[in-house]
């Protein structure tokens, strides 16, 4: 089956090849509330009250003190290129939360006895029991793919220039980020796929380097020279 | 994720990514290695410094600082003009010998492919652009 549903201003789909469907409306029920409580956009999100100083740090719940956790450690990694909280803007744990929340979901449609989909969030891909073959968008080009991956297991997340503009700001600077025109991260987990990308894009050139170092992520970057690098380990489509 | 060793990097034909050199107040001579692999130049981005001078003059150079979970890595490169004759780890985590400690990156030229694919990795596509797009129409199929 395949279900779409607008979440988090997202479309998420979901391609269901076998298991209980109705774990996919556990799926998106999950995601649904992922986005009530960590929605920096929602004035009553946990993350909002967290902002304004109304919740004290002992009194976070267990799940957003986890993701506020994957928050400081890839600020800490990226040398503070990735940052939840610049100045003068709200808290914003959107890079971490979407991947995280989507991992999740995924793992909520393998609990109910599926061993075969794929979800797909806004361009973040978790897939299982493949093959699956997952279209990397060209940057300069909405109907063409730079490179198309060949995936059994895994998440793939990206981080680009294309949809939004300059919206990714190194956080060491305040300045967006335009070196890079995208950037591709396929990990075992959506949650380290999507951090991965989302922080590494916001290093610019070095993010290249600093994302192929990280344990289990293979790499596929274009620089704003339109110039290709990528780890030798990525799963490439024949 | 089991990488090669760095001693490998040597045989990889690929780009060891080591962005904004800078160059080192003294450069050391490196006598040029017999059948070094081909590299490619590394991109000029900020700084042209890493730029080796032309006549087959070795030039050395040190990338830049890379965290990783496993400790900081930093390596520095000899090149003799575009090929490089020498990987020396200047800082590389102390754990874990057989991980491949310094990134290797293929260079590689972006090509625009159209392809039956299951599903579209990009960037975050707002629900506004989704129509648009092509995991809309991929969605669309039975």
């Amino acid at each position: 089956m395949r279900r779409v549903e607008h979440v988090m201003g997202l479309p998420i789909s979901v391609d269901l090849r076998n298991g209980d469907t109705a774990a996919v409306d556990r799926a998106f029920e999950w995601l649904r509330a992922a986005d009530a409580r960590f929605s920096p956009f929602r004035a009553d999100s946990e993350v909002s009250r967290l902002d304004r100083a109304e919740l004290a740090p002992t009194e976070l719940s267990p799940d957003l003190a986890h993701v506020l956790d994957l928050c400081e450690h890839y600020r800490l990694a990226t040398g503070g290129a990735f940052q939840v909280r610049l100045p003068g803007r709200r808290l914003d744990p959107c890079g971490i939360v979407k991947g995280w929340a989507v991992q999740r979901a995924a793992g909520l449609l393998a609990e109910g006895g599926s061993s075969r989909f794929v979800v797909n969030a806004g361009g973040d891909v978790v897939a299982a029991g493949g093959p699956w073959r997952v279209g990397v968008r060209h940057p300069l080009r909405a109907d063409r793919f730079c490179v198309v991956l060949d995936v059994t297991e895994g998440a793939v997340a990206t981080s680009a220039r294309y949809e939004r503009g300059d919206h990714i700001v190194d956080g060491r600077t305040g300045a967006p980020v335009t070196e890079l025109l995208s950037l591709t991260v396929y990990a075992p987990s959506l949650t380290t796929a999507d951090a991965t990308a989302t922080a590494a894009f916001a290093m610019g050139l070095d993010g290249i380097a600093w994302a192929a170092s990280q344990d289990g992520c293979e790499v596929y970057a274009v620089d704003a020279t339109e110039r290709v690098y990528r780890t030798p380990g990525l799963p490439i489509a024949a | 994720m089991k990488r090669a060793v760095p001693i490998l990097l040597l045989t990889v034909a690929g780009l060891i990514p080591l962005w904004r050199f800078e160059a080192r107040p003294e450069t050391v001579a490196v006598p040029e290695a017999a059948g070094a692999p081909e590299a490619s130049a590394p991109p000029t981005a900020g700084s042209t410094t890493g730029s080796a001078a032309p006549g087959g003059n070795a030039q050395t150079v040190s990338g830049s600082l890379v965290r990783t979970g496993h400790g900081d890595v930093q390596v520095q490169v000899t090149f003799d003009g575009d090929r490089i004759t020498a990987v020396k780890m200047l800082k590389q985590p102390g754990s874990a010998p057989t991980r491949q400690a310094v990134p290797v990156l293929v260079r590689e030229t972006l090509t625009a492919q159209s392809a039956d694919v299951d599903t579209v990795s990009g960037a975050t596509t707002t629900s506004e652009a989704y129509v648009e797009s092509l995991q809309a129409a991929i969605d669309a199929k039975d």
